[in-house]
Order: structure tokens, then C-alpha cells, then sequence
């Protein structure tokens, strides 16, 4: 009787758990590794989505401010603050031109005409 | 029946696997067979479609100087689906879209997705709202990009830059005319969002990105056009006529450089203007050309050989009966050369030459000036002006026209007839468009100066040229148009203003003057035009209202260029004239 109860004694193939247990730990791993990469993924994207909001921004500030310096120095607004006294303008100094044409002269009249020929009036 | 352990191994088995079929089956029949459906669905609810917006091109002048650009502002959108309780909402955000809060509260109350709150945030006023929900915790408010169009010059320069309808879309001016390359392509994106609106990146769909549009650069140069603007504006409030217009152009490229009218609109406020004050009138309006036209008649009858330089015409005294009417000059003259004709602006000299050429070859010459057809400069809405066949005139129309009567033209179309006899008799396309770059400033385009034909040989423009230097002076009908230390040429033209009644206007003028200089190598042809202008009827003359302002925009416009005076200059002489003819002007 103990040889036959012997005989059915099912051993534990320890090498064809090992083998199944690994299988099972790769796929449990590569399951992991998936959500894991799947997570930095969306970490990542949403990175991305925040430096496109940041970008598109400062773009958007930096246009605003371009409108608005160009406001400033137009015409229009340069002549509106001569107008007011806060920029006034100054006869450049004869000294720090650098011409190619006949340089300028005040006529009688005491009008600065650029245009006036110095070497016909002599 | 036994039930054996292989038996119910296998009932369970097959119960097992019956199960799994079961569930096999709907999920084949969820991915495969109703793929299209669910997918469809999901995009649905997920899935939108998200534009892109192109930037719409700047507008330059020929030196860089920005005319057009964009102000960013943000569309304040709400979805009603993602607010869940909209008095708080409606409490943080009334105050930066400056609405009254019971008012935004019943929009916020809506179930709509798509509720549009305000048009045209300021963006610092879009980012500060965003803030205080992100702060507050609340959503369902959103922004959308959007930008409005800026002028940063105001008034100055409206009537050739336009402006844009409230689709944004260019409805006058080069903002029309070069709608097709400033507007650019907005793209597209598809995109997946989760339940609270936001974007997930990973499944960013299909894109196409926008295409902004080109950059657009003018001929214009804003130094000519302030000084343009400035003394005809000064000319508009002293003269008070009902318009004026300007024009400032190179005769040899055709290249416009300033162009002005009066009243005028500002083009960031297009709906405070009137209708009549956003007409450009440089191309839209048609007058009769009075004495400018002379220069046609002079030109013709030279190049035909039907004059020459010595031939007199005998100016009957001041009346010539023709056709059953009278005909008269401003004054009694004898024997006149062609030069003498043109200086001393005689209406009888004109109208003989009109006859020695005929009618089909005064007309040839007429339509060779270019008038009668529209010049393709690049703006929208030019005229031809109005000019009838030789079997549709009467017989009084040879003797009228070459005095510039029976005939309507442009401005525009007098500065480049003028601009012939600058440059030596070609007929130049008159151009506002310098090139279209794109945002690097790389060219695209570029359009070079067009010959349109040649109008009379150099020969015979240089001998009218020398004429019209007599016109400006002693003896001629502009002396007020001289410049001190350059030759000035150029022709007043004074035409009764045609009442829209038929006929004339009784005590109502037309004024112009349309000149060059340096006579000898043009570097630019101005036109100046006013319309009954408020003077005594005896001093309203072209040469007294128009010359002077012409004298007073050539002199700043060279000082401007930096050209040399070719001659001796007269201190103080040519510009007391100047004043004394505008205080002669007075009513």
C-alpha cells in the first residue's frame, strides 16, 4: 500500500515552474513597462502642451508689445509728443555729418534748407 | 448516466469555453463589426477640429516704415455643458470682460457648447481672467486666438491702405487689392480632449499648418507722404474747398510716392467715416483736366509736324468765333509760338492745334497719354474716366478738349500725362506695389516699372518741358510755383466744375497744378487739386490757389531727397511771393 500511495506522488518539475513563473514575471514586467511608458507618454505630451501655451504667449505678448511700440513711434504720436514739448527736435551739428552732397546752409530768411547749393552761392 | 470525471472535465470545459465565445463574439462584433459606429461616436464626443490661424501680412513703405499690423486679442467663449454652477464663474469673470454680471450669469446659464461672450480681449485682459479661473477653480470660459488689424499712422495714408470688414477681410485700399496674398491659409488640427476640455497631446491628430500671409511693400515713402499730408491739409483748412487731392510720383519708374486726399477717414475707425471721406479720389472722382490738358494738344500737333518750334498762331485777339460760339482767352492775344501758347496757358492756340491735327488724330494722341483707360495702378475701384469716340463728339468738342473741356480724368491719370513729358515722352504704368516678401523679408515678388508705350519722342517732350519751365516763370500763369535754386516745369489747370445739374457750376472751380523738378532730370511730378476752393472767383486760378501749395510740398520734398539746386537761389524772393499769394487768397 505505502509503494502505491508512493507511486502517486505528483513531484514539483521545479525546472517547468521556474521556466512558467519567468514567462508570467516577462509578461507582468512588460505590462508594467507599457503603463510606465505610457504614463511618460502622457507626462511628456502634457509637457509639450504646456511649453506650445507658453510659446504661443510670449508670441502673443511679443506681438502685442510690437503693436504697440509701433504706435508709439509713428509718425502721428512722435509729432503729437513734439507737439506737447516732451521730445524736441535739434538742427543736427554740422561737425558730425558726414555728406556726399553740398552741405547745408541757413538762407537769409534763417530757413535750413538742406538742399541749398554751397558752391553756387559762392 | 454516469458522470464520469472526463465528463464533467469536459462540461465544464465547454461551459468555460462558451462563455469566452460569448464574449469573443461581442467583442469581435464591437471592434469589427461596429468599428466604424463607435468610432465615429467616440470622435464625436472626443474629437474636435481646432483652426489654426494664419497671421495676416504687414504693410510697409518703401523704407521699412510699418503702415499695417495685428494686435493680438482672444474671442471669449463659453461652454455651457462643462459649467456646473455659473454665479461664481460669472462673479470672477464680468469684471475683466467688462460685463454686467446678472447679464453674463443668464449667458453662463445656457446649455449650449458654444456661447460667445466678448470679441476682441486684450490679451493681457484674456491671460488675468484665465488666472483667476485657474485660481478659483472654475472652468468652462475659453479663449480663442484672434487678432484685429492696427494703423499706426491713423488718418495718414487711409485712403491707399484701406481697411478690413469684420470678417477681416480688406474692403478697400491694398488691403483689397492684396487681399489675396496678405490674408494667408489658416490651418487645421484634429485633437482629442478629456471631459474637462483639455487637450491630450498623445492623440494629437491630423495637422496642417497655417500659412501666414506675405508681407506687402509699397512705393510710398512716408517722408513725402508727411510732407504731402501736412501742407495739403494746411491748404484744406485755409481754402476750405469741398476736396483736395495730392499726388507725388516718380515720372521715370511710375513709382507713386505719396498719394493724399482731403476729407479723409481714420482707417482704425472706418465706421466713423463717411462714405465721402473714404474715397480716394486720386482714382475714383473724374474732373475736367482745365489747362493741364494743353500739354496733349502741344505735344501732338509738334510730333505730327503740324507745328514746329517757330510757327505762330494767330490768337484772335482774345475771340474766336467757331461753331456757332465764342471761344476766349483770359486775355487778348496776337501771334503766339507753341511755346508762348503753352506759357501763356492760350485757350485759342490750344484750340487751333486741336484743329490742325483733326479729330482722329488728337484723339490717338489723347488716348496715347493714357487717358480714357484705367492706369492698373494696384488699387481697387479705379475709373477710365471719360473720354467719347470722334463720331461722338460735336463740333465744338476739337476746340474744347485740347483746352482739357469735354473730357473727364483722373488725378492719377493727369500726374502720369504729365509724367510723359518728365521723362522724355514714355508712357509709364503707374505702380503702388514695390514687392510682396514673405516674414523673413525674402522677396516674392517684385514688380519692375512697365513702359506702357512711347508717347512722343524725346525731342518733342523736351521742347514742351522747356515751355512748361516758362509756365512757372515770369510772364507765365504760375509764377507762384517756383522754388528757390531749382527749375521748376509744370502746368495750372482751372476748369469750371460741372454742376450735376448739366452744364457748369456759375463762380465754381477746379484748381490744379501738376509740375516737376528738377526740370532737367525729374526726380519727381506733383499734382496738387483742389475743388471750389473758398476764394474770391477772380483770384480762384490754379496758378494762385494750386501753385503755391505745389511750391511749398516741391521745396520740402527736394530738401527731403537731398537734391541740389541747379540754380542761384533767390533768398527770401520766391517764398514772400509764396506768402503773398496766400494772403491774397483770403475771402
Amino acid at each position: 500500500m505505502n509503494t502505491n500511495r508512493r507511486k502517486q506522488v505528483n513531484p514539483v518539475q521545479l525546472s517547468s515552474l521556474v521556466r512558467w513563473l519567468l514567462v508570467a514575471a516577462f509578461i507582468g514586467a512588460s505590462g508594467l513597462f507599457f503603463v510606465y511608458i505610457k504614463n511618460q507618454q502622457f507626462a511628456l505630451a502634457e509637457e509639450t502642451r504646456q511649453v506650445e501655451r507658453r510659446i504661443a504667449s510670449v508670441r502673443s505678448q511679443n506681438e502685442t508689445l510690437l503693436a504697440r511700440v509701433t504706435k508709439l513711434s509713428s509718425r502721428g504720436a512722435l509729432q503729437q509728443r513734439i507737439a506737447e514739448g516732451f521730445i524736441s527736435m535739434k538742427p543736427i551739428q554740422d561737425n558730425v555729418i558726414a555728406r556726399l552732397t553740398a552741405p547745408a546752409q541757413a538762407q537769409a530768411d534763417g530757413v535750413l534748407r538742406t538742399a541749398f547749393n554751397e558752391g553756387i552761392r559762392q | 448516466m454516469r458522470w464520469t470525471a472526463r465528463t464533467r472535465t469536459g462540461l465544464a470545459c465547454a461551459a468555460v469555453a462558451l462563455v469566452f465565445t460569448a464574449y469573443s463574439v461581442r467583442l469581435v462584433e464591437l471592434q469589427v463589426a461596429k468599428h466604424e459606429a463607435y468610432s465615429q461616436m467616440a470622435a464625436e464626443k472626443h474629437t474636435m477640429r481646432i483652426v489654426l490661424h494664419a497671421r495676416r501680412g504687414l504693410i510697409f513703405d518703401r523704407n521699412g516704415e510699418l503702415l499695417a499690423s495685428n494686435l493680438p486679442v482672444s474671442t471669449v467663449v463659453a461652454d455651457g455643458s462643462h459649467i456646473k454652477d455659473p454665479a461664481p464663474l460669472a462673479r470672477v469673470a464680468a469684471p475683466f470682460l467688462e460685463m454686467d454680471e446678472k447679464e453674463l450669469r443668464a449667458k453662463l446659464s445656457s446649455e449650449r457648447k458654444y456661447i460667445v461672450l466678448r470679441r476682441g480681449l486684450a490679451e493681457e485682459k484674456a491671460t488675468a481672467l484665465g488666472k483667476a479661473m485657474r485660481d478659483a477653480n472654475l472652468r468652462g470660459i475659453y479663449f480663442e486666438p484672434d487678432a484685429v488689424r492696427i494703423y499706426p499712422n491713423g488718418q495718414m495714408l487711409g485712403h491707399v491702405l484701406g481697411f478690413l470688414d469684420h470678417d477681416g477681410t480688406g474692403i478697400q485700399g491694398i488691403e483689397m487689392s492684396m487681399e489675396k496674398s496678405l490674408q494667408g491659409r489658416d490651418g487645421y488640427r484634429f485633437i482629442e480632449h478629456d471631459r474637462t476640455g483639455r487637450e491630450i497631446m498623445l492623440y494629437r491628430g491630423q495637422e496642417e499648418p497655417a500659412v501666414h500671409g506675405l508681407n506687402v511693400r509699397l512705393t510710398i515713402d512716408m517722408g513725402l507722404q508727411a510732407i504731402l499730408e501736412e501742407e495739403l491739409d494746411s491748404a484744406f483748412k485755409d481754402l476750405k474747398p469741398e476736396m483736395a487731392v495730392g499726388i507725388l510720383a516718380d515720372p521715370t519708374t511710375g513709382e507713386i510716392l505719396a498719394m493724399t486726399n482731403r476729407p479723409c477717414f481714420d482707417p482704425n475707425h472706418p465706421g466713423d467715416g463717411k462714405d465721402e471721406q473714404k474715397k480716394n479720389r486720386a482714382i475714383i472722382d473724374v474732373v475736367e483736366p482745365g489747362s493741364v490738358f494743353k500739354i496733349v494738344v502741344a505735344s501732338g500737333a509738334l510730333n505730327e509736324g503740324k507745328v514746329n518750334e517757330k510757327t505762330s498762331i494767330y490768337c484772335e485777339s482774345g475771340a474766336f468765333a467757331y461753331g456757332g460760339k465764342i471761344l476766349r482767352d483770359h486775355k487778348g492775344y496776337g501771334a503766339l509760338s507753341v511755346h508762348d501758347i503753352l506759357v501763356h496757358s492760350s485757350n485759342i492756340g490750344s484750340a487751333k492745334m486741336g484743329l490742325l491735327m483733326g479729330e482722329t488724330k488728337f484723339y490717338e494722341y489723347v488716348k496715347r497719354f493714357g487717358f480714357g483707360d484705367r492706369t492698373g495702378i494696384e488699387l481697387p475701384g479705379e475709373v477710365p474716366g471719360l473720354l467719347r469716340p470722334p463720331h461722338r463728339w460735336d463740333k465744338l468738342t476739337i476746340t474744347r478738349m485740347p483746352m482739357g473741356q469735354s473730357i473727364a480724368v483722373t488725378p492719377l491719370q493727369m500726374t502720369m500725362g504729365m509724367s510723359v513729358i518728365a521723362n522724355g515722352g514714355k508712357l509709364v504704368a503707374p505702380q503702388i506695389i514695390r514687392s510682396v516678401e514673405d516674414s523673413d523679408g525674402s522677396v516674392v515678388s517684385n514688380k519692375p516699372p512697365r513702359v506702357v508705350r512711347e508717347v512722343v519722342p524725346q525731342k518733342v517732350a523736351r521742347f514742351v518741358s522747356e515751355a512748361l519751365t516758362g509756365v512757372v516763370g515770369e510772364g507765365g500763369t504760375a509764377q507762384l510755383a517756383k522754388i528757390a535754386g531749382f527749375t521748376v516745369a509744370g502746368k495750372t489747370g482751372t476748369a469750371q466744375k460741372v454742376s450735376p445739374n448739366g452744364g457748369y457750376a456759375p463762380g465754381k472751380y477746379v484748381v490744379s497744378f501738376v509740375g516737376y523738378l528738377p526740370q532737367e532730370n525729374p526726380r519727381f511730378v506733383c499734382l496738387v487739386m483742389l475743388d471750389d476752393a473758398k476764394v474770391a472767383s477772380n483770384l480762384n486760378y490754379g496758378g494762385l490757389v494750386a501753385a503755391p501749395v505745389f511750391s511749398r510740398i516741391g521745396e520740402r520734398a527736394a530738401r527731403y531727397l537731398d537734391l541740389v539746386p541747379s540754380l542761384r537761389a533767390e533768398p527770401a524772393g520766391p517764398l514772400a511771393l509764396r506768402e503773398r499769394g496766400k494772403d491774397e487768397l483770403t475771402p
